[in-house]
């Protein structure tokens, strides 16, 4: 599993931040921009030598200790990682962070960056394909309003464009503010963190001076919440920022107490913008439209009758280009999937118009988001241990994407890794066949039950004990319903068979837990 | 005779006797005679053009050495005689180039078997002698003319181990294989290793000293009369193969459920290829008990003539269309088979190939060529699939369906293919609705006419490659034009 980077923050020179901060003769030109000038003169002496920054009581630092388990060794977790950042206040007592901050937290604690009270605070909401997570305080009633009384609920702002200025707030060293102005330059939609998850986001240029790996830097757009910095690339000065739109949709999702998550359509499509194409799907010069090549499984497109060959021409009545953008009233032409991933909600209904066998027509449904439990090789899992079963050395895993990306550049060379990144590109066929985890034979642990097969790993499972294994439970069940006195293992490769003595496993399964590898957990299957 | 031709005779026969004027004279050679027939090699190669593979390569050049077996018969290494466009074989004492050509070569063991073209040079030498396998610590030479000097270099050493290796050669084969550790340059290659005046090996590979130190290879004597054997015949038929990967029977558990003894005999198939010579006949999970009446041991060892080795030598040393006896055991019952060996085909383009031409199609830009290991060489492929395909092509048994992987391997840009060119690298699944299971399917699918536009469609990629037959058509001679490519396929039937 990828490892978030460190969160860390340095100080601007005070010289830098009075050159941004000086005040200039502008009129305010809306409510809002007045509001700004009024603190300004209320906090920074006029033409004074020595500089003083503003402060902000809409910020919050938050400081979080996380400890993601071992992949391979999935009863233990990995060393714990302490990871910084900015929180931004919220209305009823709470702070919003990007997921990223809070994956795996053993503990987080939200510090005010002045005065420096801490508070422990735990996740009462997050979503690791928007990359975002609400936090309130896990501590008595009391303390909570005492700490939060001084501070100040941030609104939001969703209408920046292309071309608006917005700053990227952060926090000195006594909690003064420091500011970086800059310029959004780009509006797309591009993959957050996790497979999967493509939204909207906003494209800056221009130099953020701090430490490179800063995340959870809030960008704010007169005063109200535009976006949280995502990412930012220093050797092109390329600033990436969650915006407002996709936190907007986070909170009013999660403000009625079931909280969704973000919709998709579940296809994939080719651009048609070469004319022989065009011609052969029997598409006008001038028409729009896409090519269908893929339709998820499960998702809201293939329950709505969507099929590969199709050729999309509109979503919910936007019009799609040959390219695959439409036009946004807000934005600009912009990719298809902010239709639905970043403006619409799970239960919304959605409309397609396609062209199928020449003829056009229209496909209705409903919207779903496909659950990352409900696929094959599951996408990502945060927070909760790999499921696993170890018996007696073999221990069985169910593959997941973070899994595989564990490996690296051994995804391309690795004959086993090989066999299993090409399953992971075509789970249709086995789910089709009726699995719905892919189980496999991790690793061998050397203990006697399992002599001779040490050198095994990375090997698909098929039946255990003649039962078929299509998850991880079925495992344990077929090891739990045996009859005689050795377990068989039937595998879809190299050797194809295993055979354990039973007795022997239980005495290994003893020694593991009691001796030197002091396994705490012989199986997790949630 | 004229008096002319008498004089060139009288100075040819000086020439060829050389050493024994100089005899003559009281000075003694540092060569003994019996080593006259170890020559220098001297090779003229072109190295085939795998990228552009309408070009004829690039030349080189090498030399190695061999020696002396026959009438006019010379031994040496396949590697050093591969891709060859002119070999010369000069002795050690007369410093006339001999144009030479092979009889017979052997990549899978890689030997091979040269001629001079003129033999009166080489009808008084005495050809070398075999000897058997020699013991471990007992001394070794290796004769030959590696980097260093040119003339004959002489090196010692001991016989360090005797093993089952991979012959570096094609890289995916793996016979008996000697190593010894006297010094094995580059220029050894093809040379004799020799103990008591008799050949023992034949030098061929061996370490860098930066990876280790005093470790050389040589193919030893029944890898040699294998080969002589087999060529006795007039034609090179290969090594066979039973195609099972056996798996040894260490757990107890799995020693129990196989139902075998307390004999220690007995190992347990984990695999077998469908195109083998034992496809259809076993199935993982079986027990092989014997081979020929050799006992297999639980490791998958047999005791050959006092040593125990791998099971394989038995099959090692057998010829095309040999039969062996199989003994071997399912679900507790012993049953016995007689078993025709042949030679596995499919792994072959998993190794280095030789002395042949890339077989290619260019039709509108589109390169279309194999996949085999050359060309993954060449290219240096990154695509998943088609790595995936190479990787997993005997494992998954992928070459049932696809006996000839197709790889677009490039588009040369052009008006009427510029939007396909990221698609450059993909393995070919159908054309024109025909499979693409070989090469020619290519040719074939192409020729199909009946539709205005030619459909590609490539393997995990989302998007049928579409071209309209009449531009594409037009298209065709001035991209070959352009890009200086005169024949537009080479298929190798001829």
């Amino acid at each position: 599993m990828p490892r978030f980077p460190h969160l860390l923050l340095t100080l601007l020179t005070p010289a830098l931040c009075l050159a941004q901060d000086a005040p200039k003769p502008v009129k305010p030109t809306t409510e809002v921009e007045h509001k700004v000038q009024q603190r300004r003169r209320v906090l920074v002496k006029p033409a004074a030598a020595a500089p003083e920054a503003t402060q902000t009581r809409s910020l919050l630092k938050v400081n979080v200790t996380a400890q993601p388990y071992d992949l391979h060794l999935p009863w233990q977790k990995q060393s714990p990682i302490n990871s910084r950042g900015l929180g931004v206040v919220l209305e009823g007592n709470r702070v919003l962070v990007t997921a990223q901050l809070v994956a795996d937290a053993n503990y987080i604690e939200i510090e005010q960056p002045d005065g420096g009270q801490k508070l422990a605070a735990k996740v009462i909401a997050v979503d690791y394909e928007a990359n975002l997570a609400l936090l309130e305080s896990s501590i008595n009633a009391e303390k909570e309003k005492a700490f939060f009384a001084s501070l100040q609920p941030m609104g939001i702002d969703t209408s920046a464009r292309i071309g608006d200025a917005v700053a990227v707030w952060q926090t000195g060293r006594v909690g003064e503010l420091i500011k970086t102005p800059l310029t959004i330059s780009k509006i797309l939609t591009r993959r957050y963190v996790v497979e999967g998850s493509g939204f909207l986001v906003y494209e800056t240029t221009g130099i953020i001076r701090s430490e490179a790996n800063s995340f959870t830097l809030p960008v704010i757009k007169g005063g109200k919440l535009a976006g949280l910095l995502l990412s930012y690339d220093s050797k092109n000065q390329v600033t990436t920022i969650l915006p407002a739109p996709i936190i907007e949709h986070f909170l009013k999702d999660f403000a009625d107490g079931a909280y969704e998550g973000f919709p998709g359509l579940g296809m994939e499509f080719q651009v048609t913008l070469d004319e022989q194409l065009r011609e052969y799907l029997g598409m006008k010069p001038d028409s729009p439209g896409v090519l269908v090549s893929a339709v998820v499984k499960g998702a809201s497109a293939e329950k709505a009758g969507l099929k590969k060959g199709d050729i999309l021409l509109a979503i919910n009545g936007h019009t799609i280009d040959a390219r695959g953008d439409y036009q946004d009233p807000q934005y600009g032409p912009l990719s298809t999937s902010h239709i639905v991933r970043g403006k619409a909600y799970v239960g919304d209904d959605f409309e397609l118009k396609i062209i199928r066998d020449g003829a056009e027509q229209v496909l209705k449904g409903k919207l779903i988001r496909k659950n990352p439990d409900d696929y094959l090789v599951t996408p990502y899992r945060f927070d909760k241990g790999p499921p696993y079963i170890l018996m007696g050395g073999l221990l069985f895993q169910e593959l997941s994407r973070p899994y595989l990306d564990s490996f690296g550049e051994q995804q391309t060379e690795n004959s086993a890794l090989l066999r299993l990144s090409h399953i992971a590109r075509h789970p249709d066929d086995l789910e089709e066949a009726g699995r719905k985890k892919l189980v496999f034979l991790a690793n061998v642990l050397p203990t006697p039950s399992a002599q001779g097969y040490d050198q095994l790993g990375g090997i698909v499972v098929n039946k255990v004990n003649g039962r078929t294994i299509a998850q991880l439970r079925d495992l344990d069940a077929a090891f739990k319903d045996l009859k005689g006195a050795t377990h068989v293992i039937e595998l879809d490769d190299f050797p194809h068979v295993l055979y354990l003595d039973a007795a022997a496993v239980e005495q290994d399964n003893q020694r593991l837990q009691s001796g030197a590898y002091r396994i705490s957990g012989l199986k997790r299957l949630e | 005779m004229t008096l002319k031709s008498l004089s060139l005779l009288l100075v040819a026969t000086a020439l060829v006797t050389g050493r024994g004027l100089a005899q003559q004279d009281g000075a003694e050679s540092q060569v003994p005679p019996e080593w006259a027939g170890i020559v220098n090699i001297d090779v003229s190669v072109l190295f085939p053009d795998y990228r552009e593979p309408w070009n004829a390569g690039q030349p080189s050049g090498g030399s190695g050495t061999g020696f002396l077996i026959g009438k006019n018969r010379f031994l040496t290494n396949a590697h050093v005689v591969s891709n060859a466009t002119r070999i010369l074989i000069r002795t050690t004492d007369d410093p006339k180039p001999h144009p030479a050509k092979i009889v017979h070569i052997a990549h899978d063991c890689d030997l091979a078997l040269i001629e001079a073209e003129n033999p009166a040079p080489f009808e008084k030498m005495t050809p070398v002698d075999f000897g058997g396998i020699p013991r471990l610590n007992t001394e070794v030479i290796a004769i030959g003319y590696p980097i260093g000097g040119d003339r004959m270099s002489v090196t010692r050493g001991v016989v360090s181990r005797i093993d089952f290796r991979p012959y570096s050669h094609t890289s995916v084969d793996s016979h008996l294989c000697i190593q010894v550790d006297a010094a094995i340059n580059p220029g050894n290659s093809g040379g004799p290793v020799m103990q008591d005046g008799k050949v023992v090996g034949v030098a061929f590979q061996g370490f860098s000293g930066r990876v280790a130190q005093n470790v050389g290879y040589m193919i030893p004597v029944p890898v040699i009369k294998r080969f002589l054997k087999d060529i006795e015949d007039g034609r090179y038929d290969h090594y066979v193969d039973l195609a099972v990967s056996d798996f040894p029977v260490e757990n107890p558990a799995q020693h129990k459920a196989l139902g075998l003894g307390d004999d220690g005999v007995g190992v347990m198939i984990g695999d077998v290829e469908p195109a083998g010579s034992v496809g259809g006949l076993l199935k993982p999970g079986d027990v092989i008990l014997a081979i020929d009446g050799n006992p297999v041991l639980n490791n998958g060892l047999v005791r050959i003539e006092g040593d125990l080795v791998n099971m394989n030598e038995i099959v090692e040393r057998k010829f095309a269309g040999d039969t062996i006896q199989l003994s071997y055991q399912r679900d507790g019952k012993k049953e016995t088979a007689s078993v025709k060996l042949k030679r596995f085909d499919p792994y072959v383009r998993l190794g280095s190939q030789y002395n042949q031409r890339p077989r290619y199609l260019v039709y509108a830009g589109l390169v279309f060529q194999p996949l085999d290991r050359n060309l993954q060489d060449a290219h240096q492929i990154r695509d998943a699939s088609v790595n995936y395909v190479f990787e997993r092509y005997l494992t998954d048994k992928l070459y049932v369906e696809r006996p000839e992987p197709v790889v677009l391997t490039s588009i040369l840009p052009d008006q009427v293919n510029t939007w396909l060119t990221p698609y450059a690298q993909s393995l070919v699944d159908e054309i024109n609705g025909v499979p693409i299971k070989t090469l020619d399917d290519v040719k074939t699918a192409l020729a199909k006419k009946d539709k205005p536009f030619i459909e590609i469609r490539l393997h995990e990629k989302n998007r049928p490659l579409i071209l309209k037959r009449d531009l594409a058509d037009a298209a065709h001679p001035r991209i070959m034009q352009t890009y200086n490519i005169q024949e537009d396929s080479y298929l190798g039937n001829d």
